[in-house]
């Protein structure tokens, strides 16, 4: 560096700026590895946490049912709140309200995936019969839910025509 | 450099225009890319229908492999027989109680245990891939996924797959969630 200086006159320093660049090159190229398009999104949170799994096969898109701690979402539509009761151990749990739930069926989550089922028969039947409808649904579901919770859902979306499931998970180590 | 200074009136490369590029692709980039990658498990549900007509036909022996989740462990049960506990709680117990009594954490479930049983169990009945869970009510939704991982593949031994890659051994991949105890 002392050499550039005295070429200019001392005083005058430039921006040296190849180190920089080299920093950058090393980060654009990972970040171009690391770069990809899923056609899945999840937007983690608190009320959102995905399990971990061992599991490989990749998503397909598909009806997006989001359970986490608070509320029900299906395709970025608000369905219910979910209720969060302490047991007489202390314990938290997560349940669907009472008045949400006819049975074990929820209702407006039943009349939503009814109303997406028929859509999605119309549409695949205008579109020929390589758009059979399959009846399936991603589950994203919040790690610590109780099963009765997940049977709840899965249950109402099986009556309302989607009975193949994807369960959502972070592909890791175990 | 050394050319550089031989040469004083050589250009030197102006590399702000690139600079300004890279600069904008990396936060573009970063905003792009994912850390995680997804994975899906399938599953179906349970068919519901009206039982199958009785035939003359000796009916075909299967397995219909079940795994119960309670708060005490795993109990594994075939089409006609429960696998006994070898716990300290004898028959009454289940097939693998957890590592820690009253199962309060997903990871105190004796996993590799399951593994290692239902290894046994592939080994026996080669050709069956389905396996039915049935937890209860409180079982945590992790646990249940833990679960389907450790009846998936047992990753201590490779087999090659139908493409001649070889892949962790595969136990019961088709995972189908029952009711469960109420």
């Amino acid at each position: 560096m002392p050499k550039k200086k005295s070429r200019r006159g001392g005083a005058e320093g430039a921006l040296s700026i190849t180190s920089m660049m080299d920093m950058m090159t090393i980060i654009l190229v990972f970040l171009l590895k690391s770069y990809q398009t899923e056609n899945v999104s999840v937007a983690a949170s608190d009320d959102l946490q995905i399990p971990i799994s061992t599991a490989e096969k990749s998503p397909k898109l598909a009806v997006n049912v989001v359970v986490s701690r608070k509320d029900i979402v299906v395709d970025g539509e608000f369905v219910i709140d979910l209720e969060q009761t302490v047991d007489d151990n202390g314990a938290q749990t997560i349940e669907v309200p009472d008045d949400e739930k006819r049975g074990q069926l929820i209702a407006k989550l039943y009349d939503l995936m009814l109303a997406k089922a028929e859509t999605a028969k119309d549409l695949g039947a205008k579109a020929g019969e390589d758009f059979e409808f399959k009846g399936e649904v991603l589950l994203q579901v919040d790690k610590r839910m109780p099963f009765s919770v997940v049977r709840e859902v899965m249950f109402t979306a099986g009556q309302a025509q989607f009975g193949n499931f994807r369960f959502v998970v972070i592909k890791g180590s175990g | 450099m050394s050319k550089g200074k031989r040469n004083a009136e050589a250009e030197e490369l102006d590399l702000v225009p690139i600079m300004n590029l890279v600069t904008i692709l990396i936060p573009f980039l970063l905003m792009a890319s994912s850390f995680v990658t997804l994975a899906a498990i399938d599953s179906t549900l349970p068919a519901i229908g009206p039982p199958a007509e009785p035939s003359d036909e000796e009916p075909e022996e299967t397995l219909n492999l079940s795994i119960a989740i309670t708060d005490e462990g795993y109990t594994i049960m075939g089409s006609d027989a429960v696998l006994k506990s070898e716990g300290p709680d004898g028959e009454k117990g289940p097939t693998l109680p957890c590592k820690r009594s009253g199962c309060d954490t997903p990871d105190s479930y004796d996993t590799k245990g399951l593994t290692e049983m239902l290894t046994e169990i592939k080994d026996r009945w080669d050709d069956e891939e389905n396996v039915i869970l049935v937890p209860e009510s409180h079982i945590s939704y992790e646990t249940l996924i833990l679960t389907m991982d450790a009846a998936r593949e047992d990753p201590s031994k490779t087999e090659t797959g139908d493409d001649g890659q070889s892949r962790k051994k595969l136990l019961f991949p088709n995972v189908v969630i029952a009711g469960g105890a109420q």
